[in-house]
């Protein structure tokens, strides 16, 4: 089963997509996290959601890129629950990987690749992405071509979830 | 207390009037936790500012929804967004009832 979770920034994201994992049946639980510590805003970032996760037994394997690498921690036999905390740091660091921008398309592509195989390693897949599309403002190209990009990722994996919720002021609204 | 949420020009101030009348109408929370960070309030006293000021009343409480962008490239900026949507997860929780206003129609949340 797969769930998508989607909101704005402090909306309540992270706080709805645990209960979700805890509340789930599996064995083991793992908190795939793809945020880069590159300063001290997003070490504090880090702190505040490890605290939040603390006590609640899930495990955490940290992976900014190539998601797909991630399923060899994984236990084959059983299948796991997955919270893949978020979408938007992921594709940040796929797309201006060293020092270039990759193309939106192939950009999401290869995401959407490397999430299918490490499908095969999960049961319960529960994926936290943002809604960072309603400011109105206008762009450079490296930010509109990361716009085009996470709206693409979005799409798709709403289509390919089982759930989708919208998270607003800490209440999950559901929408598919 | 009643909390009512949407984007800017939804028509949220309007909803309000037509649903609740013209009392005790607290509007633009969003800007007074800015106003209040500017002034060096932290998170927790600003919460506590505004839970003294809709004390035993039926306050409604009104703030536009200003995560939903791309991360800003000021620092004070990002910062004012997380803190109003941490405070107002904890408004939302406190409330009896929370609306969502988009194009003046209000959706019950909660």
């Amino acid at each position: 089963m797969i769930t998508f979770i989607y909101g704005g920034s402090s909306s309540g994201k992270s706080a709805f997509a645990e209960s979700l994992l805890s509340g789930l049946d599996d064995e083991k639980k793992y908190y795939l996290a793809t945020m880069d510590a590159y300063d001290s805003e997003s070490i504090l970032r880090i702190e505040r959601h490890k605290k939040a996760r603390e006590g609640k037994g899930f495990c955490t394997i940290e992976c900014p890129c190539d998601i797909y690498k991630a399923g060899s921690q994984l236990p084959v036999s059983e299948g796991s629950a997955v919270l893949l905390e978020c979408m938007s740091n992921l594709l940040a660091n796929e797309m201006f990987r060293d020092g270039e921008i990759m193309e939106a398309d192939r950009c999401v592509d290869k995401i959407i690749k490397d999430f299918e195989n490490l499908m095969a390693y999960v049961r319960d897949m529960i994926i936290v992405s943002n809604n960072i599309f309603e400011d109105g403002n206008i762009y450079d190209d490296g930010t509109r071509a990361y716009m085009a990009a996470l709206g693409l990722i979005n799409r798709r994996l709403a289509a390919i979830s089982d759930e989708v919720y919208e998270v607003v002021v800490g209440i999950p609204v559901r929408i598919k | 207390m009643v909390l009512v949420i949407g984007g800017s020009n939804q028509g949220k101030t309007d909803f309000v009037i037509n649903k609740f009348g013209k009392e005790s109408i607290f509007d633009e929370l969003h800007f007074f936790v800015r106003k209040k960070m500017d002034e060096g309030y932290t998170e927790e006293k600003i919460l506590e500012e505004i839970r003294e000021k809709i004390k035993g009343g039926s306050t409604v409480l009104i703030a536009d929804e200003i995560g939903n962008g791309v991360v800003p490239m000021d620092s004070t900026d990002r910062l004012w967004r997380e803190v109003t949507g941490r405070i107002l997860i904890k408004l939302a929780a406190e409330a009896t009832e929370v609306y969502r206003v988009v194009c003046g129609i209000g959706q019950r949340i909660k």
